[in-house]
């Protein structure tokens, strides 16, 4: 018995069956690059939200009120402090300057200010942060530490804003991991029963094959070498359906998804993304080759 | 070579195929299997080679009780059998030479030696010109003779045979009913099941006899042919 020999046999009779019934297999390999597609659009997509996330957390101003009493050396103390505790650069700004932003923001209007008697804006530290502290819970965590500190008055980073956002994108994820698992659960029931169908034709095949002797791995192996084949090939095929779909969304013709565009393009991470579409093409196809074929091992 | 005892086979809420069946055929014999449709012929085939399990009973394939052997160990027991079907099974994607070669193809035969052996056996068969046709393009005879050649290129210690010639004129009968002669006189055991009584007294071999899934008669060569005769 050769081993070599029946693995040469596995592969020709899969290539020949191939190449035999093209269009089952035609069929069973768009299928599974469609539910590849769908799963690749949702990861694109929630990609583009987690971008989103990031910068818009480049623009949290994380600022640290501190009360009138607090004596000079103890502002500089805290500056210092926050800055080595969040990794981040910590402004100290004072009264003054922050009386002088505020005029310039005002613009016209900033000659009302001239009537203010004594300055009422406090002492502040300004920090920006590191990206790996901007995520809301970071955020919330870093601020009722900073609250508890002596001398400190008040804390302000936008949190309503940010909580929203962050709920949205939450939103957004789970509609996309439920879509996937829609589209996953679809593409195995509709992959199992068109590679069943591709399997019925030969079942008088498979029937002889039992009867001369082969065992029933013997009989799975050429499908299962197919199922490999299909989702290797509808992987390839997913993954430059989706760099054209990228293409489009990136150029003039996609203006109407133009909010899928950051800095100018869409963000995807090009090598997991193929990692990912070529492990579960075939994953989906060995898994519905199994499937299929086991009905027909009863001879 | 084969043994059943007390031999039962019945489907759920339906009577007994076949009930309780005794036989012994030995090495290199040659058995007719007869009686009328639906007396239980095929399924006695099929409990030899597995394709069915007794509801009770045992059977004996070379002294081992194929009763005990698992569905895993079931090919290889039918790497020992060849079988041959009224039907032909032969698989219209495929030469004749392919065909024939599919019994060694899953014990891994190399692919040159595959190709060697199956145009040997043609060759005993009379169809080594034909080798590389599709089976399509075969008569009747043809095909059940590019079918007796898979059951035997494997050298097989017992032929089985379900109504091998149900499909064939009287002369392409004949024919294949001198190959399954000729297979014999070489050493195998061959069963073959057949409700043709003139096959039967042409061949005079021993017959055995089923009506309504019981054995009820075992007779050798004329008599049995004579008796059948009479049924019809």
């Amino acid at each position: 018995m050769s081993t070599q020999a029946k693995s040469a046999y596995f592969v020709r009779t899969a290539l020949g069956s191939m190449w035999r019934s093209p269009f089952v297999h035609v069929i069973a390999i768009a299928t599974l690059a469609l539910a590849l597609v769908s799963f690749g659009i949702a990861r694109i997509t929630s990609g583009q939200v987690d971008a989103l996330m990031n910068a818009l957390g480049g623009d949290v101003e994380f600022t640290v009120y501190l009360s009138p009493d607090a004596p000079e050396d103890k502002r500089d103390e805290l500056a210092k402090a926050l800055a080595a505790r969040t990794g981040g650069e910590a402004k100290l700004v004072t009264p003054e300057q922050a009386l002088e932003r505020l005029r310039l923001q005002l613009g016209t209007e900033g000659a009302a200010l001239a009537n203010v008697g004594e300055n009422p804006l406090p002492f502040s530290i300004e920090i920006a942060l590191p990206k790996s502290e901007r995520d809301p819970a970071s955020l919330k965590a870093l601020a009722e530490k900073t609250k508890a500190l002596s001398f400190v008055s008040d804390v302000d980073y936008g949190e309503d804003a940010l909580e929203r956002l962050n709920l949205i994108a939450r939103a957004l994820r789970l509609g996309a991991l439920v879509a996937f698992i829609i589209v996953f659960l679809t593409a195995v029931i509709i992959v199992s029963a068109t590679l069943q169908l591709a399997i019925f034709s030969r079942r008088e095949e498979i029937e002889i094959q039992k009867l001369v002797g082969g065992t029933d791995i013997f009989v799975r192996m050429p499908f299962l070498i197919e199922g490999l084949l299909q989702g290797i090939l509808a992987g390839g095929f997913a993954l430059l359906s989706m760099y054209a779909l990228v293409r489009i969304v990136e150029s003039d013709r996609g203006s109407a998804v133009a909010f899928l565009r950051l800095q100018g393009h869409v963000i995807v991470d090009w090598p997991r993304l193929a990692l990912e579409q070529f492990s579960i093409g075939i994953s989906l196809g060995l898994i519905g080759s199994f499937i299929a074929v086991r009905r027909f091992l009863k001879v | 070579m084969i043994q059943m005892f007390h031999v039962t086979k019945s489907y759920q809420g339906d009577p007994p195929v076949l009930v309780d069946i005794n036989l012994d055929i030995g090495k290199a014999e040659f058995v007719f299997l007869t009686g009328p449709s639906g007396a239980g012929k095929s399924t006695l085939l099929k409990l030899m080679f597995l394709a069915e399990r007794t509801t009770r009973g045992q059977v004996l394939i070379a002294g081992r009780n194929i009763a005990r052997i698992r569905e895993s160990g079931v090919p290889y027991l039918r790497r020992n059998l060849g079988v041959v079907f009224q039907d032909f099974k032969l698989l219209p994607t495929r030469t004749v030479a392919e065909n024939v070669g599919f019994t060694l193809d899953v014990v891994g035969t190399p692919r040159e030696e595959v190709r060697e052996r199956a145009l040997k056996m043609l060759r005993r068969v009379g169809l080594e010109h034909k080798a590389d046709v599709s089976p399509l393009k075969l008569s009747g005879g043809e095909q059940q003779r590019v079918s007796l050649a898979r059951a035997l290129v494997n050298d097989p210690a017992i032929l089985l045979a379900d109504e091998p010639t149900g499909n064939l004129d009287p002369a392409l009968t004949v024919e294949i009913m001198d190959l399954l002669a000729d297979v014999n006189a070489r050493g195998t055991t061959v069963v073959v099941a057949t409700h043709d009584a003139s096959l039967i007294a042409r061949y005079q071999k021993r017959t055995l006899r089923l009506e309504k899934g019981t054995m009820v008669a075992d007779e050798k060569g004329s008599r049995a042919a004579l008796l059948m005769a009479l049924d019809q």
